[in-house]
């Protein structure tokens, strides 16, 4: 069995791998260089615990959910992709032209800092959104001008929603 | 003492409480909003009583649910907790119109102690040093502009009414000081109920420290020595520790500090548990700040060093009997470390994150405490302090309960949301911090110098596998015959070796 990895620990470093699985061992390449390949043993301990052996050493290994996997109390985001499947990743539409402003968290709207039609600076507060009793201004990315605002004071928000959309 | 005490809180001090009421065999009563039927306290709590909708300001501040709740289940007495009425004199007040016993000091001295404004003259009449700033409460931008002109810059702005940080802002200059008095005052208004904002002089990477008092209703008052809680993250704390690590070099220190609490407190009119908050500059000058007159989020590390119970003693107090502990009593036992775990996401700016814990395994061992309210399957509100968990590590020193605390975070599994776990992992391991170099930056500097250790091909290797394993075993699906030779496979495997 053959997987394409990609790992993301904390900080944005992703990194992307190749694990080849045989009769008890293992090849682990990572793709800008360094390899191992060692034989192991598993042990699923249920409730998301795994106890897995290389070659004498011992780790403790939890998933967690949402692809999170705790080895030895350090979490690393994995996500492990059949190689034959076709990758459709979604290019960025960052950068120039419109932009939205999504809430980074779910809370409420406290208030609205600027008006449609408003020229604003880079790093200019847009909008207050309260989550978890703090208060936290969002600011403008860039210098512009606010196309649309489609939200409100007092408002709930989820994660994600879209508070104003900018050029 | 009482037969049966009401828990107007919430959280994890609601259990901390409860735990002490059950020790003591007294009955607890939990009261919860909406948003917390189904919360840790209501289940260890022997009975439970609904206070109304998740908004805080119609359940746990609603005085009058609460004293119905009260009397409606026949409690004696009520523990506030810290937070939400705790630090409300007419709370304490409603309280001894009802009947029952509010467990903290007299509504005289929460009021007193409860205006920042208030509790500096007072500090100042009794003897003890201040910040320099404003006696009153800043009116208008106008007034605010020139105060801030005569104390020079950095200024910070406080809540009169505040704590735990809200409606606090630090104004480095005169052109933002505008906005920053807007922010804060809307702050402290929806916090609080009131909008007054004071100023002060900024002390320049100061130490933050504390002494925890206790008095009883005779006359009898000690302090039980310090903590410090210098990391701080918008100015609410995140790491306490007793002892602070400059009391090792400077002890007098301790007394000086501990002195000038007790005066502040004797002339208040205070008794039950309390704290005074001050700041400590490098020439170890210390500032009376403000004093909280309620129990501390922090104040297990202070019960691991000296031994004394502060929950217990709060009811004993409030029950009428005297405080049995001398000054000369107490002893300070090695050191304790405190770290809260909130639900937020320490590289993204502490972004809050609310969610459904979906693992939650506890650490355990020698000298490690954890006060929490968590259990797998709870989903963190998102109307509420992300406050999920108090990791403490005692241990005979200060080096040996760092390595035992670190060790507990790395036992301690959270998943389905974001926390700060790990983050305090990298502060225990940071050079400055083993040195005891602390400061209310501390956390500023440890952000710029902290690296993330590269991880190794090994433990990178072995994610991936667990990984790569669990995603057959699930794509198999309900072909449970594929899913179960996934792992017996893997059994063969070993066994061939």
């Amino acid at each position: 069995m053959t997987f394409d990895v990609t790992i993301l620990e904390r900080t944005p470093r992703e990194r992307a791998a190749k694990l080849v699985l045989q009769e008890g061992a293992f090849t682990y390449t990572r793709e800008d260089g360094g390899s191992i390949a060692k034989t192991f043993s598993i042990e699923p301990g249920g409730d998301g615990r795994y106890s897995v052996l290389i070659e004498g050493h011992s780790y403790q290994v939890v998933l967690v959910g949402n692809g999170e996997v705790v080895v030895n109390g350090r979490t690393l985001q994995v996500s492990v992709e059949d190689p034959r499947k076709l990758r459709g990743r979604g290019s960025a539409e960052r950068g120039h032209g419109r932009q939205t402003i999504a809430s980074p968290m779910p809370g409420r709207v406290i208030r609205l800092l600027v008006e449609v039609g408003q020229e604003v600076e880079a790093g200019q507060g847009l909008i207050v959104v309260e989550a978890m009793k703090m208060q936290n201004e969002m600011k403008s990315p860039k210098a512009g001008k606010i196309l649309e605002i489609r939200t409100s004071a007092g408002a709930a928000v989820a994660a994600g929603d879209a508070l104003l959309v900018m050029e | 003492m009482f037969g049966k005490v009401l828990v107007a809180n919430r959280g994890e001090i609601a259990v901390r409480v409860i735990r002490a009421l059950r020790e003591a065999g007294i009955r607890s009563v939990a009261v919860y909003s909406e948003a917390d039927r189904a919360s840790l306290a209501v289940q260890m709590a022997d009975e439970a009583a609904p206070i109304g909708p998740t908004a805080a300001a119609e359940s746990y501040l609603a005085i009058d649910k609460i004293i119905d709740a009260a009397c409606e289940h026949g409690a004696d007495a009520i523990h506030p907790g810290y937070g939400f009425l705790s630090e409300n004199p007419e709370f304490a007040e409603a309280c001894s119109d009802a009947g029952i016993t509010f467990i903290g000091p007299p509504a005289s001295a929460i009021r007193s102690m409860g205006s920042k404004t208030a509790a500096r003259r007072l500090a100042i009449s009794a003897g003890a040093p201040v910040v320099p700033g404003t006696e009153t409460a800043v009116e208008t931008f106008a007034e605010a502009r020139l105060i801030a002109a005569s104390l020079g810059y950095p200024v910070l702005l406080k809540a009169a009414a505040g704590g735990g940080g809200k409606g606090m802002r630090r104004v480095d200059r005169e052109a933002d000081l505008e906005a920053a008095l807007r922010d804060a005052a809307s702050e402290a208004l929806r916090a609080f109920r009131n909008a007054e904002v004071y100023l002060e002089k900024v002390v320049v990477e100061p130490r933050h420290i504390e002494i925890q008092i206790l008095g009883d209703q005779h006359g009898h008052l000690i302090h039980l020595g310090e903590r410090e809680c210098s990391l701080q993250r918008r100015h609410q704390k995140v790491v306490e520790e007793c002892p602070s690590p400059v009391m090792r070099d400077y002890p007098e220190l301790r007394e000086k500090m501990g002195a000038a609490a007790l005066k502040i407190a004797r002339s208040a009119g205070y008794y039950n548990a309390g704290t005074m908050e001050f700041l400590v500059d490098r020439d170890r000058n210390f500032y009376f700040l403000e004093m909280n007159t309620r129990l501390q989020v922090e104040h297990p590390v202070t019960e691991l060093v000296t031994g004394f119970d502060l929950v217990q003693w709060q009811l004993k107090i409030a029950a009428g009997e005297p405080l049995t502990i001398g000054q000369g009593d107490v002893k300070w036992s090695g050191s304790a470390i405190e770290c809260r775990i909130y639900a937020e996401n320490p590289e993204q700016g502490f972004m809050p994150s609310p969610g459904k814990i979906t693992r939650w395994r506890e650490p355990s061992g020698p000298g490690v405490r954890l006060d929490s309210s968590v259990y797998e399957g709870w989903n963190v509100p998102l109307e509420y302090d992300p406050l999920l968990a108090k990791l403490i590590a005692w241990a005979p020193t200060r080096e040996l309960a760092t390595a035992r605390l670190h060790g507990a975070l790395q036992e301690f599994i959270i998943g389905g949301i974001h926390t700060n776990r790990e983050f305090f992992a990298g502060i225990l391991e940071d050079e400055e911090f083993r040195a005891g170099r602390l400061s209310t930056a501390f956390l500023e500097g440890f952000f710029g110098r902290r690296e993330t250790p590269e991880i190794d091909l090994e433990t990178e290797a072995v994610a991936a596998l667990v990984a790569a394993l669990e995603s057959r075993r699930s794509a198999a699906g309900a072909k449970t015959e594929a899913a179960k030779s996934m792992w017996a496979q893997a059994g063969r495997i070993a066994q061939l070796r």
